[in-house]
Formats: C-alpha cells, sequence, structure tokens
C-alpha cells in the first residue's frame, strides 16, 4: 500500500505544479490581452481619473508578478478588501473579486455549480442508461443486424458536436412535437419537477454524445468475458444465460465503466461550454465564456483552477478505481 | 498524469509495430467496408463543392455576400418571402433572414472553411506530435522529461480559455482562417506527441532498431530510415480521427462567435445565428446543422475503416481510458 | 450621454420607449372595450404580486453605481430623487417632474445656482425624516472609487467634483453642496446648465443615510426612499424580492402608483427564455415583465402571426441614433465628397433589416432621434432615398479625385447581433460596393473595439457606433460628441469627428443657459442641421424597441424618456 501512496502522492504533486503553471499562463495571457479591465469595470463613460481611481482600487497598477503574487497570497492566506467604510474578508482559499461586480470569486462559483452540477450529474445517468443499454444489447445480438444499426447510431452520435444533436432535439421536441418546454434553468430547490423537465434536452444531447464510448465499452469487455474459459464452462455446466451475463460477464465491465464515470463527470463539472451556450444554462462553462470576453481575470483563473481541480480529481479517483480493478496498472 | 486521450490508449493503436499492413492489404481491407467507403464518398463530394463554390455560385448566379433586402419581410423581422426559408428558382436552398443572403451559395463556401481549416489543423497537430514525440523518445532524459511534461500542460490547457484569448490578442488583419488553424494546431498536438513518444519506446527497444544503432547509424538516421515508417500505421489511424474532431472544433469556435470573422460564411457561424430561428424559419436551422453532422459523420466512418483496416484487433479491443480535452466538444 | 458598449447595450436593452404599437398604450382607452387577453376588468387595483424576469441581474443595487438610466427600472421603486420622469406614455412622459423636492429647482440668473427644498412627510423605510443633509451624503458617495459606475455630470459641473474623493477619503465632504437646514439643498456649479432638473432625475441624487451605509456592501440593502424596500437580495441581484415600505406616503409622491404588494425580480435568465415564459404565461409568468429584454426579429416573425400575443407586445422609443463616424483625420476621410459619397451610397434598407426589420429598426437620417424633446428638426442633406443612391455617390467619387473606385476599411465590433456588428458593417459593405467602393471590413472584440475606437490616437477613420440619450434633451446628446473641448486626449473621447469649432461650442453654451427646456430644445433642433450638413457622420437607424408583458398585466406605461414599461405603473389586479 505505501507504494500505492507514493504514487498518489507524486500524482498530486504533479497535479498541482500543472495548475500553478496554467494559473502562470493565464495571467501572462491576460497581460498582453487588448483592453482595459478598469476600463470595463468602471464603465464606458467613466472619465479618465475615475479609471484610475479604479485600477488602483483593483490593483492593477502593479506590474503582473506582484498582481501574481498577492493572487498567491490571496489564495494562501487570504485577504482584506476595503468596502469603504470598512473591510471585507476573503478567507483563503481566496480567488480574489471580480473586476465586474466586486463579488468574490469562490461565491462566484459556488452560485454557477448547482447548475453545472445538475447538468453533468443527469447527464450522466443517461449516458450510463443509454451506453451500458446499446452496448449490452448489441454484445447480444453480435453479428446481428442490430449490432450494426447500435453501431453506427453510436458512431454518430459521438461524433457529432453537442450543439448540433442540441438544436436538432429542440427542433424535434419543443417546435414541432410541442412536448418539452423551451429550455430554461430552473433550481432543483426552486421547483424540482421543473428542473427536471428543462433539463431533459440538455441531458439528452449530453447522453447520446458520451454515451458512444460506453456502449463500445461494455460491448467489448462482454465479448471478451463471454470468451473466457470459465464463461464457457458457467454455459456448460448449464447455468442459465441470463445469470452468466448478469453475473460474470457484466461484472467485469463494469470497473472500466465507474472510472470512465469518473472521469468524464470530472471533465463535465469543469463545465459544458457548448451545451450551456446553447441551452443557456448558468453554469460555469457559460460564465467562463463571459468572463474571457469581459477579460475578469480573476474569474477567469478561478474557473480555470477549479476546473483543472475537478479534472485532477477525477483523475486520481480513475486511477484508484483502475488500480482495484487492475492492480498492475499501479505498479507500472 | 496518466489519463490519456482515448485514441492514444493502448487499444487505440496497433501495439506491435511489425504487424503494420501494407499499404495495398489496408486499401483492401477499407475496401471491404462498405460503410467508409460511402463516408470517403460523401468527403469527395464535399471536397468538390468546396473547391467548385466559385463556379456553383455562377451556376446560381448568386454571391455569398451580397445582401436582397426583397428577399425577406421586413416589417415581420426580417423572416425570408416564401415557404421553406424562401426556397425558390433564385434562391435553391432560401435566403438568410434579416439581410436575405443566399443561403446555398453561402453553405457552399462554408465548406471551404469547415474541410479547410479542418484538414490544415489536423496537419499542423500531427507536424508537432511527431516532431516532439520523436525527440522525446529518442533524446536524452532531460529532454524527454520536459517535453512530456510540456505535453501533459498541453493537455490539460483549457482550449477554449486559450482559444478565446488568443483571437482576441492577435490583431485583426491577420488572415483568420489560418489563426484558426494556428490555435487548433498548436492546442491539439498533445496527443499525437504521446502517441509517437511511446511507440518511439517501444520500437528503441525492438531488435532491428538496435541492430541499425549498433550498426553505427545516427540516432536521427534511424528516426529517418527505421522509425518513422513504422509509426506511420498509428499515425494515421490517430489523423484519421483529428480530423473530423478539429471540423467539430472549428464548428464549435464559429458557435460560440469566435471562429472567421463576417462576411466570411461558416457552417458554424450560421448556426449560432440560426438557433434563434428555430420557430420561426427552420430551414435556415437544417441546413448548416445537417452539413456539419454529414461532415463530421462521414470523416468519422471513414476514420473508423481505417483504424479498422489497419488493425483489425484495435476495433474490438476496449478503447481505454477516455480523453482530457473534452471542453471543445461538450 | 450613453455609449454603445457593455453598460449602453444593457441600459438600450432596458430602454424600450413605449408607444404600445400592437394594442396596449397607444390605443389607449380604446382597448378597453376590446380587453384583450388582459380579461375581465382592466382597471388597475392595489395588491397581487409582480415578477419581473431580466437578463442581467440588479448587480450594483446601489445610487452611486447606477448609471441614469439603469435607475429608471426596478432601483426607482426604491430610491427617490429631488426630480424624477413623468410616467406617461409617448411624448408626455419625456417630461421632468418633482419628486422629493417642491418644484424643479430655482436656478440662479445665469443657472450655475440650483435651489431646491424637500417636501414635508418624507420617510425613510424605518421612520426617520429625510432631511438634505442625506442627499448630500448620497451624491458625495458617488465620488468614491470604491463605487464606481455612475455617469460623471456631477464630477464635471460641480465646483471642486473633479479633485473630490468621495466622502470615506475626503471627509470634509463636498463645499459646492449646501445644506442650510434640513429642506433645503443649494447646488454651486462651474458653468450653466439648464439641464440640472434632468440630472437630478439619476439615482445618486437619492439620499443614503450616513449611519446605514455599509460601503460596497450598500447594495444589498439600501435603504429605501421609496414605495417598495428590499427584503430579500440573493446572489448579488439575482433574485430580489421587495415589499411594501409602509412609511412612504403616495400623497408625497405622484409619480409611482405602486399597485402590486409584492415585487419579485428574477434574474441571470437567457433572453429566449424570458420571451418564451412571458408568451406561455403560466403560473406566476401570466403577472410578470421583463425591464431589460427585447423581442429579437426571431421572436418577432413568431409572435406577430399570433393576435393574441401580439396585443401583449409594447413598443417603445428611446432616444437613440446608430451612425456611421467619420475620423477626419483620416485620409481619405478628411475629404468632405468621400464622407458626403458615402452618405449617399448608405442603403438604409439593408441595415434595418440586418438590425431587425422596420418593426425593430426606423431609417435616420437626422444625428437627434426623431423626439420633440431632444428638438428634433427633420433634415436629409445627402438624400439616399431608402436604399442608397450609388449614382450620385460615385459622381461625388470622380470629384473628390476617386473616379476609379476607392479601397477603405470599415471597423466594427465583431459581435454578432450587436447594433454595431457585423450584419450592419456586410450591409454597409454591400451597399458601398455599388457605388465602387471597396470595403474591408475590421472586426474587434467588444472591449478592444470600444477601446480602440474612444482612443484620439486609435481612433480609425470609419466606424459604426451609436449615442443614447441620459435624458431627453439635446444638450446630453450633441455636446460629448460635437463640443470641441469634450475631445478628450488621454481618456476615453465620443467626440470621433475631433470637431472643433469656436461656434459651435459658443452655441452649445448658449442653450445651456436656457431654463426654457422647449426655448433650447428648438436650439438644439437647429445646431444638429447644422453640423449634420459636414457629413461627420451618417445617421443610419433609430432602434425600436418590442417587449412582452404577462397576461394579467394591467396599466401599461411606457415613457420615451426611457422606453422601458415603467414598473412603477402596472398593476397584476
Amino acid at each position: 500500500m505505501t507504494l500505492f501512496v507514493r504514487f498518489a502522492l507524486r500524482r498530486l504533486l504533479a497535479a498541482l505544479l500543472v495548475l500553478l503553471v496554467l494559473s502562470i499562463v493565464i495571467y501572462a495571457l491576460f497581460y498582453v490581452l487588448p483592453g482595459d479591465p478598469a476600463r470595463l469595470a468602471c464603465g464606458p463613460k467613466c472619465t479618465t481619473a475615475q479609471v484610475d481611481q479604479v485600477r488602483a482600487q483593483l490593483g492593477l497598477g502593479h506590474p503582473v508578478y506582484v498582481q501574481y503574487a498577492h493572487f498567491l497570497h490571496g489564495l494562501v492566506v487570504g485577504t482584506d478588501v476595503s468596502t469603504g467604510v470598512g473591510t471585507e474578508h476573503c478567507g483563503a482559499p481566496c480567488l480574489g473579486f471580480s473586476y465586474q461586480n466586486g463579488e468574490q470569486v469562490t461565491s462566484l462559483l459556488a452560485e454557477r455549480l448547482p447548475a453545472t452540477a445538475s447538468l453533468a450529474l443527469g447527464a450522466m445517468v443517461l449516458w450510463l442508461v443509454l451506453g451500458v443499454g446499446t452496448g449490452l444489447l448489441s454484445a447480444l445480438r453480435h453479428g446481428g443486424l442490430t449490432e450494426r444499426v447500435l453501431t453506427a447510431l453510436t458512431l454518430a452520435g459521438n461524433a457529432v458536436p453537442v450543439f448540433i444533436t442540441g438544436i436538432l432535439l429542440m427542433l424535434l421536441f419543443v417546435s414541432v412535437l410541442g412536448w418539452l418546454p423551451f429550455p430554461s434553468y430552473v433550481p432543483l430547490t426552486d421547483d424540482p419537477e421543473q428542473w427536471a423537465w428543462n433539463l431533459v434536452l440538455p441531458w439528452l444531447s449530453l447522453a447520446i454524445l458520451e454515451s458512444a464510448k460506453y456502449s463500445r465499452l461494455t460491448r467489448s469487455s462482454l465479448l471478451e468475458t463471454l470468451a473466457e474459459d470459465h464463461v464457457r464452462t458457467f454455459r456448460a455446466y448449464g447455468v442459465r444465460e441470463r445469470s452468466v451475463i448478469g453475473r460474470h460477464a457484466l461484472r467485469g465491465a463494469v470497473p472500466p465503466i465507474i472510472a470512465l464515470s469518473a472521469l468524464d463527470l470530472g471533465t463535465m463539472f469543469g463545465g459544458a461550454v457548448l451545451t450551456e451556450s446553447l441551452f443557456g444554462i448558468p453554469g460555469l462553462g457559460k460564465s467562463l465564456v463571459d468572463s474571457v470576453r469581459t477579460e475578469d481575470l480573476p474569474v477567469v483563473v478561478g474557473l480555470v483552477l477549479v476546473t483543472g481541480f475537478f479534472v485532477v480529481l477525477a483523475n486520481a479517483v480513475a486511477d484508484v478505481l483502475y488500480a482495484v480493478a487492475d492492480r498492475r496498472v499501479v505498479l507500472a | 498524469m496518466t489519463a490519456t486521450d482515448p485514441l492514444t490508449a493502448p487499444g487505440a493503436v496497433a501495439a506491435t509495430p511489425a504487424a503494420a499492413p501494407g499499404a495495398r492489404q489496408v486499401w483492401r481491407r477499407l475496401r471491404a467496408r462498405r460503410a467508409a467507403l460511402a463516408g470517403a464518398c460523401v468527403i469527395v463530394l464535399l471536397a468538390l463543392m468546396a473547391l467548385a463554390a466559385p463556379l456553383l455560385a455562377a451556376l446560381e448566379g448568386q454571391d455569398p455576400d451580397a445582401y436582397h433586402a426583397d428577399a425577406v419581410d421586413s416589417a415581420l423581422g426580417g423572416v425570408p418571402i416564401g415557404s421553406f426559408g424562401g426556397i425558390g428558382a433564385d434562391h435553391w436552398l432560401g435566403v438568410e433572414p434579416g439581410t436575405g443572403r443566399d443561403l446555398f451559395v453561402r453553405l457552399v463556401y462554408g465548406a471551404r472553411i469547415s474541410l479547410g481549416v479542418g484538414l490544415a489543423a489536423t496537419a499542423v497537430q500531427v507536424i508537432i506530435g511527431i516532431g516532439v514525440g520523436l525527440a522525446a523518445g529518442l533524446g536524452n532524459r532531460l529532454l524527454d522529461t520536459l517535453l512530456s511534461r510540456t505535453t501533459d500542460v498541453m493537455l490539460a490547457l483549457p482550449s477554449l480559455v486559450f482559444a478565446i484569448a488568443l483571437l482576441a490578442i492577435v490583431p485583426a488583419g491577420f488572415p483568420r482562417p489560418v489563426l484558426l488553424v494556428l490555435v487548433l494546431g498548436l492546442l491539439g498536438w498533445g496527443g499525437t506527441s504521446r502517441i509517437v513518444r511511446a511507440q518511439t519506446l517501444t520500437l528503441k527497444s525492438l531488435d532491428y532498431v538496435a541492430a541499425a544503432r549498433l550498426g553505427g547509424s545516427g540516432r536521427w538516421r534511424v528516426a529517418r530510415r527505421e522509425l518513422l515508417p513504422s509509426l506511420a500505421a498509428p499515425v494515421a489511424t490517430y489523423t484519421a480521427l483529428l480530423v473530423p474532431s478539429n471540423i467539430a472544433s472549428e464548428a464549435g469556435l464559429s458557435f460560440l462567435g469566435i471562429g472567421v470573422k463576417p462576411p466570411t460564411p461558416s457552417w458554424g457561424q450560421m448556426l449560432s445565428s440560426a438557433t434563434t430561428w428555430y420557430q420561426a424559419d427552420p430551414t435556415y436551422v437544417l441546413l448548416p446543422a445537417g452539413l456539419i453532422f454529414v461532415t463530421v459523420f462521414a470523416f468519422t466512418t471513414l476514420g473508423d475503416g481505417i483504424r479498422t483496416a489497419l488493425d483489425p484487433r484495435a476495433a474490438s479491443r476496449v478503447p481505454g481510458r477516455a480523453r482530457r480535452r473534452k471542453e471543445a466538444r461538450a | 450621454m450613453r455609449q454603445p458598449s457593455v453598460i449602453a447595450r444593457r441600459v438600450a436593452a432596458a430602454s424600450v420607449g413605449l408607444v404600445m404599437a400592437a394594442g396596449a398604450a397607444a390605443c389607449g382607452p380604446k382597448d378597453n372595450d376590446a380587453k384583450g387577453a388582459a380579461g375581465g376588468d382592466s382597471a388597475p387595483h392595489k395588491g397581487g404580486t409582480l415578477t419581473v424576469l431580466n437578463t442581467e441581474p440588479q448587480e450594483d443595487f446601489d445610487p452611486a453605481r447606477l448609471y441614469t438610466s439603469g435607475g429608471g427600472n426596478v432601483p426607482g421603486l426604491v430610491f427617490r430623487t429631488l426630480t424624477t420622469r413623468n410616467r406617461e406614455n409617448g411624448a408626455a412622459g419625456a417630461k421632468v417632474v418633482p419628486d422629493l423636492a417642491t418644484d424643479l429647482g430655482t436656478p440662479s440668473k445665469d443657472a450655475t445656482v440650483w435651489t431646491y427644498h424637500l417636501k414635508d412627510g418624507l420617510k425613510f423605510e424605518d421612520g426617520t425624516p429625510i432631511t438634505t443633509a442625506d442627499i448630500k451624503y448620497g451624491i458625495e458617495r458617488s465620488f468614491a472609487a470604491e463605487l464606481s459606475g455612475g455617469a460623471p455630470y456631477l464630477r464635471d459641473w460641480l465646483i471642486g467634483g473633479k479633485d473630490y474623493q468621495g466622502p470615506y477619503k475626503d471627509k470634509k465632504g463636498l463645499d459646492s453642496i449646501e445644506t442650510p437646514d434640513d429642506k433645503t439643498i443649494v447646488f454651486h456649479l462651474n458653468k450653466p446648465e439648464g439641464d440640472f432638473p434632468f440630472l437630478a432625475t439619476q439615482t445618486s441624487f437619492a439620499p443614503v443615510p450616513k449611519a446605514k451605509d455599509t460601503g460596497t456592501k450598500y447594495e444589498n440593502h439600501p435603504y429605501s426612499s421609496g414605495p417598495y424596500k428590499v427584503v430579500s437580495n440573493q446572489n448579488d441581484g439575482q433574485h430580489l424580492v421587495l415589499e411594501r415600505n409602509t412609511y412612504w406616503d403616495p400623497k408625497t409622491d405622484d409619480e409611482r402608483k405602486a399597485y402590486p404588494d409584492r415585487i419579485d425580480v428574477q434574474s441571470g435568465l437567457d433572453g429566449a427564455v424570458i420571451n418564451q415564459r412571458l408568451s406561455a404565461g403560466s403560473g406566476k409568468d401570466a403577472a410578470a415583465v421583463t425591464t431589460d429584454t427585447n423581442l429579437t426579429a426571431a421572436e418577432l416573425a413568431k409572435i406577430t402571426g399570433d393576435k393574441q400575443l401580439a396585443a401583449r407586445v409594447g413598443t417603445g422609443q428611446f432616444g437613440y441614433t446608430d451612425y456611421i463616424a467619420f475620423n477626419p483625420k483620416v485620409k481619405p476621410f478628411d475629404n468632405p465628397k468621400v464622407r458626403q459619397a458615402i452618405a449617399y451610397a448608405v442603403d438604409r434598407s439593408t441595415v434595418v433589416n440586418a438590425l431587425g426589420g422596420s418593426s425593430l429598426a426606423k431609417p435616420a437620417t437626422t444625428f437627434l432621434p426623431d423626439q420633440k424633446a431632444f428638438g428634433y428638426t427633420p433634415y436629409d442633406p445627402f438624400p439616399a432615398g431608402p436604399s442608397g443612391n450609388a449614382a450620385k455617390a460615385k459622381e461625388l467619387l470622380k470629384e473628390a479625385g476617386y473616379a476609379n473606385g476607392l479601397t477603405i476599411t470599415l471597423t466594427h465590433d465583431s459581435s454578432a447581433g450587436d447594433e454595431q456588428g457585423p450584419e450592419v458593417a456586410t450591409a454597409l459593405q454591400d451597399a458601398l460596393k455599388k457605388a465602387g467602393i471597396t470595403v474591408k471590413l475590421q472586426g474587434l472584440e467588444s472591449s478592444a473595439y470600444s477601446e480602440k475606437i474612444h482612443g484620439v490616437k486609435t481612433e480609425p477613420g470609419f466606424f459604426l457606433t451609436g449615442w443614447g440619450a441620459d435624458w431627453p434633451s439635446g444638450g446630453p446628446f450633441l455636446a460629448p460628441i460635437f463640443d470641441g473641448r469634450q475631445i478628450v486626449k488621454d481618456g476615453y473621447n465620443f467626440n470621433a469627428s475631433q470637431l472643433n469649432d469656436p461656434a459651435v461650442d459658443k452655441e452649445i453654451d448658449e442653450i445651456n443657459k436656457l431654463t426654457d427646456l422647449q426655448a433650447a430644445a428648438k436650439r438644439w433642433g437647429a445646431l444638429d442641421k447644422k453640423i449634420g450638413e459636414q457629413a461627420l457622420t451618417v445617421p443610419l437607424v433609430h432602434p425600436v424597441y418590442k417587449r412582452l408583458f404577462g397576461k394579467d398585466i394591467k396599466n401599461v406605461v411606457i415613457s420615451d424618456w426611457t422606453g422601458v414599461l415603467d414598473v412603477s405603473q402596472v398593476a397584476v389586479k
């Protein structure tokens, strides 16, 4: 197990390093971007004097490395900001304050997270059902027409950009059939029924995109297992087919599916930019596009770090799950 | 960061280079797959359409940038006059709402951007990827570590943030399609580099390569004479699947409004302005959406076919762990 | 004076001036027997909950941070100011009327000193009386860097305003605002400003009790002087709930009707979602309005076919002009003939279509908006007709020495759907082609675009821009754009043509001295015509805004001042 712990620690350290490098690169990138964040924050009709005041207020007057040092300082120990009459404390890990509205980035991210989480979790359930279902079906109908049709469908679903699927689904279900409302994000806490109803289309679009991988995974691992000796033995002993598949064959497919799900979920948590943009879901991905456009550096850096964190976390979880399934991975 | 691109994972690529089949054999296998052939035919048609764009425009007698105020109903928000988005003898596929620009010509010209950017970006990715991968695989330990870590960072980059930012930094005078190629290319070589490095490391230890080195061939000569040919199969497999992904990325960037600039027509851009019209003018939505669908699907089918032809066993293998850079997809 | 970019677009969206084309206000009483979608008794009654569905969250819900027009919507329910907009439909709504003050103010002879007296019985939400010291403090706060966002007028107009840092850094306060007693306040300006009563409508003139000031956190719970108070503010103005302020005395307020008991403001919604919900009108959405989301061309195309829905569309006019700006310092735009040729060549019909068609934009030939309050005087020095006069343009180009055509670059905003966006740019490109002018397009991201066109050194020769009014008067429309003394060398410059004509400057000063607003309007109109003949700009369109409202909504009032459905007038019962 110590070997495993050392492996995990090394992975973690490498991940932190990558995140650090990322944040530096983003700082440098925004430094050369045209456009003045102070001007953007102040509004177009601000006088030069006002813009200068705002620049000082946001700490944009300092050289970029000093700004970055401030950011790191805030991240590790927190920071205090003047509200005019008093100060506001932003506790560690403080990602700073939005240039646009002065809110703490951490609370901005927290506001956006539920929408993204709703999208990601719901889509995952759906893509697991769709993916494993079709995979199972095509493995059982191995060599038949069903398999070929399913293979083509999953190939198409995986290849086509999500905004195409989304628009086509919208055209069909909202415009032509009128079965679903025009998607509008409703928080789960406001109205669970509306929440689900309005997320059906985004969930379905993402699930169609993702399920192909799961379908293939299920199919191939099922075919492999079914061909193995012990399964043949079970069959020979007269164990019923359903039991063979349920108890034995499918079991082999479960660990990689879970691992892959963890990984996909991690990426989804970073925000499904296109899906959120298409359906107007106020999540992390939409926020990313918006904040890059307004050059709201603290929000962008916060989003990238949090996104990166989710991916790293998902990778770690996936690795652990793999390790559990296959010891050789850790040792390799 | 051990998580890999699904395509770079072991299952996707022929593990033993010795098994790499000859070109003739590949062609025979490919020809046997009807789906792949159909994909190839569609691609040829699309390519012809893109190349013949001015000709087709002349045939219809329309200009991609010309406004037609008489083809839309101004008081009704600029909805095209006539059924199915104004389809008729003058405008074969109808007109764009608001502007009245001819959709057929714009779609045909849009093919140039989609295919051109998709293919060129793939080329950039593959060239950089092979270069970096070979250098890492053949170089000393320090170089390998440096390049491998850089590849890690490239794969971890939130490509969209960088794409948006890079597209904003570069002066507006810079030709936009070229910029898109560079942005997609420079951000997307990580996968290829990984495969090439892994492949090179495997090959290096193989007898015939070792023999060549013992025989006095220099490191780069070995790379050129012995390694590159053996890399062809896995790289080709990967490339075939990179193309549709790049085409989809271009469409995605254009969809988010950061692709090519107007008046240059692009499918993704048309689709993004079409989304608001999905009720009032569904034809306008269906055309670019359908074309992107068909193009990406055709390339994927062909890519899948090539993969199977190069290594039939790979197709049935577990497709390994998932990719990292999915942001631009979802 | 408003500018295109972020805030402007926000406000422009918020500024559907209303004439209620399709059925409500303009048809006024006639609509009563039609009843239409509203159903039942159409007289407004007190009670119920009004839902507001918005795109933009009410961030910066602080009187110091709101830009002039932005304060005209939901904030106007909470903040009362010395004067306010007249809450009437159409042109009558472009008048300024007293609010906290007893009248529009007493100017000194040269309009540099303005004195106001407060009404009796004015109270904050906790029952404490409102004094002029609270108003002075509110204005001083708007100078603090921590509370940026407000309009710059006070800084420019008040004596000592340029250097004042706000009450947090400068405890002494601004000497140019005097409060001789609790009911009197006196402003000392550094130049004559007959428009001061208009300025006194902006939210920085709302009273703020010093004891309750929490700096940048004040926006979470601004102290109410109006008919409603904030009872809940979640996620920085994303979800606001307002309830009656029981200390507000309707006898002191002639303008706000305050029919609903409760106002629920939900924002951060997608524009398409808002319009979809308003048209479906299920549940609470039946009693909903939006103060910032216009109907898009596509939505309009869909809605116009449905009589019931079309009756629930409010149409508003807001004083705004989208135009082509020239920088005569850049060749070949130094040549008036070239500018005139372009003015002749533009095809306003395709520009109108690019902006959503004739229901959403009207062709413009004057720089001033087509409203009486601005002093609108019709003129068209370069009659291009609806779709351009390419022949005349070619003739002028020949005279200018470009007989073989001309290649120029048009700079525009690259955001799709923007008023200065690629759709308009390509429409112009196509129109000028017919006159032998080859137009190259240079599209820039909004922020970069905004900086480029507003920097004297970076300003391109030929670009798209727009201008909206902070209040309905010619002054804030013409002065920033054409006053030679307003050329800003090292900051944001709005005088794009860099016109520095002493005669124009003198006329602006003369008109500013007038406290008779009608007389002033007339002279602004004449000045506009005089400048328009120089072809320094090519006016393209005046936008029109269309908005849906829920089926239970009554008493829809949309003034030409804001162009917005006035939430203080709306009833849900």
